[in-house]
């Protein structure tokens, strides 16, 4: 594990959390407490469909809870980025910063964030040169049959 | 206010004082490679949030730790009340083998002190930990917490009594890579939000 956006939840875990919150749920009153530890499970679970659940509770939490904004913030940044939504997860990473623009916890995310968009930025450019030099060979072959075919 | 485990991680990682550090989040996570008889070494430090909100996920991070490092505020004895409780937690969590190291933090602030060196050397003594006071402030005896917390590690190791192959150990061997043969996240566990 390099960094926080690999951090992988353990299935002990978010299932724990998973009885809980759905224990209250089934009663019919979840504490923000338990959304929350549910949530913070999800974001870091490595299924994406988990993180994106986890997204959708921590968007709960951050129009019905405003005490806990921040950290709803924080891990809203960490669950977008895991399924390569960057954009939007630097959005939360602004938000965050206009509150608290000296927080070394979310300029070091948001280093983390650009890193990867970089990353795989390259990444994709690697591709299409060799998708090039492929379509290039592949042209080249042709010419050459060409020729040996006109000789 | 905190007893100082995210300014002791900067200042053991990055070597710098915050002095506005805003309250952790959940857990950060910092590393640095040192070197212990030779073998280089990375270390996983974990830095824990000890507010109550945050306690029943990060108890999640003492499993599978080698070390663990513990926090008390030497200005603030209510920190220090609170340490009997935190190691409970600390040794049901971890195994064994885990190392604890306790740190009395903020000792520049001498003139302020609420806890003497002897009463905490005693409690430690009692509980077999180890333990300094430091100040992330001015960086007294940061580095030799988190190297002797190494050092014990890597004595474990040695000696037989932490098992590498075992997964909870908390330890990793790399031995593909040279130079950097051993990986071992510890972990500071800290404690004491207060
Ligand atoms: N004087 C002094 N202040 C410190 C020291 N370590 C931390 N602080 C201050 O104590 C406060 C809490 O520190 P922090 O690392 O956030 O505590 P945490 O909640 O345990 O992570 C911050 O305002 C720090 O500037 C120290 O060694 N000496
Ligand atoms: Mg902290």
């Amino acid at each position: 594990m390099e960094d926080v956006l690999d951090e992988i939840v353990s299935s002990e875990d978010l299932q724990k959390f998973e009885k809980v919150f759905h224990e209250q749920l089934h009663r019919g009153t979840v504490t923000h407490k338990a959304q929350f530890e549910y949530a913070w499970c999800l974001v870091r679970s490595k299924y994406p469909t988990d993180i994106r659940k986890g997204i959708l509770l921590l968007k709960e939490l951050f129009n019905s809870h405003p005490e806990g904004k921040r950290d709803y913030l924080f891990y809203l940044a960490i669950g977008n980025a895991r399924i390569k939504e960057y954009n939007k997860a630097l959005h939360y990473v602004k938000s965050f910063l206009e509150i608290e623009p000296a927080n070394q916890q979310v300029l070091t995310l948001e280093r983390q964030i650009t890193k990867r968009m970089e990353k795989e930025g390259l990444i994709g450019i690697a591709h299409w040169a060799l998708l090039m030099n492929a379509l290039l060979g592949v042209h080249y072959l042709f010419a050459k049959k060409k020729q040996i075919k006109e000789d | 206010m905190g007893v100082g485990k995210s300014c002791l991680l900067h200042q053991f990682t990055d070597k710098k004082f915050m002095a506005d550090c805003p309250h952790t989040i959940g857990v950060e996570f910092g590393t640095r490679i040192i070197e212990v008889a030779g073998q280089k070494i990375k270390l996983q430090i974990w830095d824990t949030a000890g507010q109550e909100r945050f306690r029943a996920v990060t108890r999640s991070y003492y499993r599978g730790a080698a070390g663990a490092l513990m926090v008390y505020d030497i200005t603030r004895r209510s920190t220090y009340n609170h340490l009997s409780s935190w190691l409970t937690d600390t040794r049901n969590l971890t195994n064994p083998s885990t190392v604890i190291f306790l740190i009395g933090n903020k000792s520049d602030l001498d003139a302020q002190r609420d806890v003497t060196y002897e009463e905490a050397k005693q409690f430690a003594d009692e509980n077999g930990l180890m333990f300094v006071e430091a100040s992330a402030k001015t960086g007294q005896n940061v580095e030799e917490a988190f190297l002797e917390t190494a050092k014990k590690i890597y004595q474990s190791i040695q000696d037989g009594r932490l098992d590498l192959n075992a997964a909870e150990s908390g330890v990793q061997h790399k031995p593909a890579s040279p130079g950097r043969p051993l990986a071992a996240p510890p972990a500071a566990r800290d404690n004491c939000a207060c």
